[in-house]
């Protein structure tokens, strides 16, 4: 079998876990094997969509997320003969599933672009040196492979609904969790969204993120922030696109105020198109931008949240 | 990629673990350990940790390419004989992009993983610590020893000074070859850089400029 980890928000299956089960079904289209999903819950989880998608489903409630019991989840679940273990890439899975990888002695496939089965190997594409090349690379069975969010068309129900089969999960030794800081949640994830609004230090201070939150709210989207904003206190870490921050591949991807540093451009380069609002006609985003307004982004920014609202109504 | 030319330095997101390594040792005492791992001319990164204050290096030298599952298998009976506390690695690394090899050490030794940490508080034989998860952050209380990933929020990593310079030169580096039993094959690598449009217009007229720009992406682009 091929396993799948169907990632989800308590409610629904997340967009990425939908990307996850279509690279899934290639795998097992080509080594005439089912599609499995594992299941793994803190307390609810959407069981009935969930057996739509896949040809048999294992469950088990945790308690709440460590990589610990995640990986022991998975782990339990791929002793029924999994060939490959396929999971939407994020910083959770990224991390369990280094542990399922090691325990496995699996090839691992990190954040891929694409993958496929050839010649009884898994092939795959990723980017390396910080989002700036492309790798392709290769792995014999068994493989744990991440799936980079917007890059695979999203799995459709099959129709049938699963067997569902709990699981036994050993106590693991793990951390305590003593206390959740919840994010302020505004709308979309930052590295699932299709439209990323970043501002970065020609924003001026943290008030002026009214306004990059009403533009990205408007356009359906998320907000970013870069190094120098969220070691300024003005945004929480959890924004921050580039290098050491989230790496982000948008459709549409407006950067304000943002004068374009290596490393910033590391975490968004890949955008399918990148549209830069900078005062200076100088600053090197433009030489990365698909389009671009040279003007005060304090002016700009107010007008293009009214011709956003023109275009809606 | 021939990386044969380049310089092998310490990777920014070790930085900020080998300055709480630092840290923790200032305030708790211990020794501060760095394991590198890489070919022969890696030891230079090595040095760099040392002329921050580690007291000692050891160097597992590989020469060609390992995929992170294959480094933490090379790593473990290195760390295992060290017997660690807390073992502290980069959340991300600069070159494979991997996130997978502070997890990947914790399965091989057995230990809870605490991932992309921004404070960790020793209390007695257990940490508190803050990491970041997909969505908020959370404090946990971890029994040691157990592996931190670090980033950046953890600390601010302090720079060599000339005096630590000169000391690092005398410290030891122990050198250990690597057992790699790589998992992942390297077929090819290629630089590619997306072209880019380059329509850049002027915002003079602020309204008239924003206007464009939305039809622009609406009409051409068509994003939104």
């Amino acid at each position: 079998m091929v396993l799948v980890v169907l990632d989800h928000d308590g409610n629904k299956l997340r967009k990425g876990t939908l990307e996850a089960l279509t690279r899934a079904r290639r795998l097992a289209e080509g080594l005439g094997e089912k599609v499995a999903g594992v299941l793994l819950a803190e307390e609810g989880a959407p069981l009935e969509e969930a057996r739509k998608y896949v040809d048999i489903l294992y469950t088990a409630t945790l308690g709440p997320y460590t990589a610990e019991r995640w990986a022991a989840g998975v782990l339990a679940a791929a002793k029924e003969g999994a060939k490959a273990v396929v999971a939407p890439s994020s910083r959770q899975s990224r991390t369990y599933l280094g542990r399922v990888a090691y325990a496995l002695k699996a090839g691992l496939l990190e954040d891929t672009l694409d993958s496929s089965l050839e010649g009884g190997e898994v092939h795959a594409t990723r980017y390396a040196y910080l989002n700036r090349v492309t790798q392709r690379v290769k792995a014999p069975l068994p493989v744990v492979l991440t799936v980079k969010p917007n890059t695979t068309p999203l799995a459709e129900p099959l129709g049938t609904s699963a067997e569902v089969v709990p699981l036994s999960v050993p106590q693991v030794p793990t951390v305590e969790v003593l206390e959740r800081v919840a994010e302020e949640k505004k709308g979309v994830s930052l590295t699932e969204a299709n439209v990323v609004v970043t501002g970065g230090r020609g924003m001026g201070g943290p008030e002026a993120f009214k306004l990059v939150e009403e533009l990205a709210a408007l356009l359906g989207g998320a907000v970013g922030a870069t190094r120098a904003v969220v070691d300024a206190g003005w945004r929480p870490y959890g924004e921050q696109v580039g290098q050491t921050g989230k790496t982000v591949q948008p459709a549409l991807y407006i950067a304000l105020g943002v004068s374009g540093a290596v490393q910033h451009l590391a975490g968004m380069n890949k955008s399918k198109y990148i549209v830069a609002v900078n005062k200076d006609p100088e600053a090197p985003i433009f030489k990365h931008a698909d389009y671009g307004i040279v003007g005060d982004v304090h002016q700009v920014l107010p007008a293009l949240i009214e011709a956003a609202k023109k275009l809606k109504d | 990629m021939d990386l044969s030319g380049a310089t092998l330095i310490l990777d920014q997101m070790d930085e900020y673990a080998v300055e709480e390594a630092l840290r923790l040792k200032e305030r708790h005492g211990g020794e501060a350990i760095v394991v590198g791992f890489g070919p022969e001319r890696a030891e230079e990164a090595i040095r760099t940790a040392l002329a921050m204050g580690m007291d000692r290096g050891v160097h597992v030298v590989f020469e060609g390419f390992a995929d992170p599952v294959a480094v933490a298998e090379a790593l473990v009976p290195v760390l295992q004989e060290e017997a660690p506390t807390l073992v502290l690695t980069g959340g991300q690394q600069a070159d494979w992009d991997s996130q997978a090899l502070g997890a990947a050490l914790a399965e091989g030794l057995g230990v809870p993983v605490v991932a992309w940490t921004t404070a960790i508080e020793l209390e007695g034989d257990t940490a508190r610590a803050k990491h970041d998860l997909d969505e908020g952050a959370e404090w946990v209380r971890v029994r040691l020893p157990a592996l931190f990933t670090t980033q950046q929020g953890l600390n601010e990593p302090r720079y060599p000074t000339l005096p630590g310079i000169m000391k690092a030169k005398k410290k030891e580096i122990r050198k250990v070859q690597a057992e790699v039993r790589p998992k992942v094959v390297l077929l090819s690598e290629e630089i590619q850089e997306k072209a880019r449009l380059g329509r850049i217009l002027d915002g003079k007229d602020p309204v008239a400029a924003a206007e464009e720009l939305v039809r622009l992406l609406h009409e051409e682009a068509k994003v939104i």
